[in-house]
């Protein structure tokens, strides 16, 4: 297991706890939280557990190009089972709906 | 049985209609179970109380241990519910999983207590205790068996196996506590699953890759139709509410009617059954039938009497200690494989080598059929005959069990439902004040541990490396975990849990006593007196001390070691009324 700790600039702030996915085979789950009172409220501060050792430039690729086009500003918790790059930017995109008032 | 039961529809329209509950996870489980808006989700995700010993192994954890608690309402009656995610380790009980779901139970035990009728429903999909927190999660689950036991008296508790993981290991011994139990025809339930059967004793035992056998013997289908499971509905969200809502509505069960109780109906089935020309499981549709009550037509097999089978036994442990406790000819084979022998201190049972056991699985201590339904009629027999007296016997639990039996036979008579009937006698003679001891003078193993042993308000072990502990031997959890033995007793180094050494599980919390013996293959007449002083003391203990588990909780061991079980009740019972 490897913990990867990225730092994106956001703009947006959301106003409500969102949860999503299942640490299962292939999948992982977003805890995504509004910045608290001390965390800044123009960036999105991202901590990956990755099941899977050794794809640090690939999570930031993938976390960046998600970020740039949905800046949703917050700490982000990514507890990932070995999920492929297009299921972790299913599930980032399913927590920024939910956040923008969809269901998560 | 109806196509209707096979499918969710009788048309093609009607089956693209329904929503399956299989395929939701654990929440939208529990959400499709209740009253619309009613879920209130209890240590959910953000409390962030994960599972402390998967981190240290490399594994990611889940932020809530992959079991959902919810407070919420079906049918206007106030329940709790247990959602197992069977993704997430599939399913498997953890420390934190465990306490979650026994905490649960407690507190909805106490305030159905106080006048509020409060039921459980239990999602079971797991393949049993998680072997990377082993000894934790088999404690967890002796743990869950006695508080469904607590809850069933004033609540019912329901148990739900959809799929498609079904439930196997400890939790099926849970499951058959239930008070009511609903299956789908993809679930499964069973004591071993398919796979470890087949690893501990190969492919002409169990095939595991036969699916039409598996589901012959664990599937849902036929645990309806052989009386082991109350409702059959398929895998639709809407029947299954249903089923729920109806067993939640028909109000506290009656406790002589629960098939853990029935040790009639258990007697009954087994007397039926003949181990060297076992039937097929559609034969024992008919055999045993679809309700769980005594056959119609009984079909008994002739079995060898006690004193004809006392002579074959070979010497183990178990059977050592209890002669050395009881002089010969105090000791009494209930059977071939249990013995029970009564001194001025206690009531001892043993599980003994019994190499002419009809049931092949069950010849070298193994607990089995004729095991779990022997100490269950010894142990309520004692209860029984106590009924009137103001200071209860005190039970001791002599344990030297490798493991549950596990066989294909077994699984097919339902070895969990007669397991489920001894850990409820135990926890019956434990709730009306017998001191039960465990002594560990052997091995330890898995559901034999759960079924004669862990119920036990105090718990002894003699402080040797031929005792062993766990969830599993050591073998099989390296195969299963994908580990070597030598990584195992190496992660068994820091995480403790793990560990094969008694000195480590005496640090688990749940121990009372480390005795260190002279010779533990033949007592010594010192070690015999030190070890029956021992007990005389655990037996005190277990008098003023709680009748429930909570001392494993409280001990300074479990203060130390069970720091997440404690904060999991602590955080459970905080929401549980004030919803923060």
């Amino acid at each position: 297991m490897q913990t990867l700790t990225y730092e994106f600039p956001a703009q947006k702030v959301i106003s409500r706890q969102v949860h999503v996915g299942v640490v299962g085979s292939g999948d992982l789950e977003i805890l995504l939280e509004p910045p608290s009172a001390d965390q800044p409220t123009n960036s999105a501060v991202v901590r990956v557990r990755t099941s899977v050792d050794g794809f640090d430039s690939l999570w930031r690729e993938v976390l960046r190009r998600f970020f740039v086009a949905d800046a949703l500003a917050g700490s982000w918790e990514l507890n990932d089972f070995g999920a492929t790059p297009g299921v972790v930017t299913l599930r980032l995109r399913q927590a920024a709906e939910a956040a923008a008032g969809g269901t998560a | 049985m109806t196509s209707r039961l096979l499918i969710a529809g009788e048309t093609w329209q009607e089956l693209l209609t329904r929503q399956s509950f299989i395929e939701l996870d654990a929440l939208r489980r529990v959400e499709s179970l209740a009253d619309p808006g009613s879920v209130r989700v209890l240590c959910g995700p953000f409390a962030r109380i994960e599972s402390p010993w998967l981190v240290p192994q490399g594994i990611t954890p889940q932020s809530d241990d992959g079991t959902v608690i919810a407070r919420a309402t079906i049918g206007g009656r106030p329940t709790v519910i247990a959602a197992i995610e069977q993704r997430f380790s599939g399913g498997g009980t953890g420390e934190v999983s465990g306490a979650k779901i026994s905490q649960a139970l407690l507190l909805a035990c106490n305030d159905s207590r106080n006048g509020t009728p409060t039921a459980a429903i239990i999602l079971f999909e797991t393949g049993g205790v998680r072997l990377q927190e082993a000894n934790l999660g088999l404690n967890a689950v002796a743990e869950i068996c006695s508080a469904v036991l607590d809850l069933r008296e004033s609540a019912a508790v329901i148990g739900v196996v959809a799929g498609t993981v079904g439930s196997f290991g400890g939790m099926s011994i849970a499951a058959g506590l239930c008070s009511h139990l609903v299956v789908t025809p993809e679930a499964r339930i069973g004591l071993n699953g398919p796979a470890v059967i087949e690893s501990e004793a190969g492919a002409e035992e169990f095939d595991s890759t036969d699916h039409a056998l598996i589901w012959s013997i664990d599937g849902g289908q036929q645990r309806h139709a052989t009386g082991l499971a109350d409702t059959l509905v398929p895998d639709d969200s809407v029947a299954i509410r249903e089923a729920v809502a109806e067993a939640v509505a028909a109000g506290v069960p009656d406790q002589s009617r629960c098939r853990s109780r029935r040790l009639d109906v258990l007697a009954a089935r087994l007397a039926t059954m003949d181990p060297l020309h076992p039937p097929a499981p559609g034969d024992l549709r008919k055999l045993w039938g679809g309700t769980y009550e005594i056959p119609a037509e009984l079909q008994t097999i002739t079995r060898p009497t006690s004193s004809e089978v006392a002579a074959t036994q070979a010497g183990s442990r178990g059977s050592t200690w209890i002669h050395a406790f009881a002089g010969d000819e105090d000791v009494t084979a209930l059977a071939g494989s249990v013995l029970r022998a009564d001194t001025a201190t206690a009531t001892y049972l043993a599980v003994v080598h019994d190499p002419a056991n009809p049931y092949h699985r069950a010849r070298d201590g193994q607990v089995g059929l004729t095991e779990s339904l022997t100490l269950a009629l010894a142990v309520h027999d004692i209860v029984q005959s106590d009924r009137p007296a103001p200071t209860k016997r005190a039970i001791v639990a002599v344990v030297d069990v490798p493991s549950q039996a596990y066989g294909r036979l077994e699984e097919m008579a339902g070895l969990h439902q007669a397991m489920a009937a001894t850990v409820d006698t135990y926890h019956a003679a434990r709730s009306a004040g017998h001191p039960i001891v465990a002594l560990v003078v052997g091995t330890a193993l898995s559901g034999g541990f759960l079924t004669h042993g862990l119920q036990a308000n105090q718990i002894l072990a003699l402080d040797d490396p031929g005792v062993e502990i766990h969830a599993m031997h050591k073998a099989a959890a390296a195969k299963i975990t994908l580990r070597t033995e030598e990584q195992l007793d190496e992660l068994a180094k820091t995480i403790v849990p793990m560990s094969y050494s008694v000195e480590d599980w005496a640090t688990l919390g749940f121990c009372d006593g480390l005795l260190k013996v002279e010779n533990p293959e033949a007592p010594t007449a010192a070690d015999v007196t030190y070890v029956d002083h021992a007990i005389i003391e655990a037996i005190a203990r277990a008098r003023s001390g709680p009748w429930d588990l909570s001392n494993r909780l409280n001990s300074a061991g479990a203060i130390k070691l069970r720091q997440a079980s404690r904060h999991v009740r602590d955080a459970l019972s905080r929401e549980w009324d004030t919803g923060d």
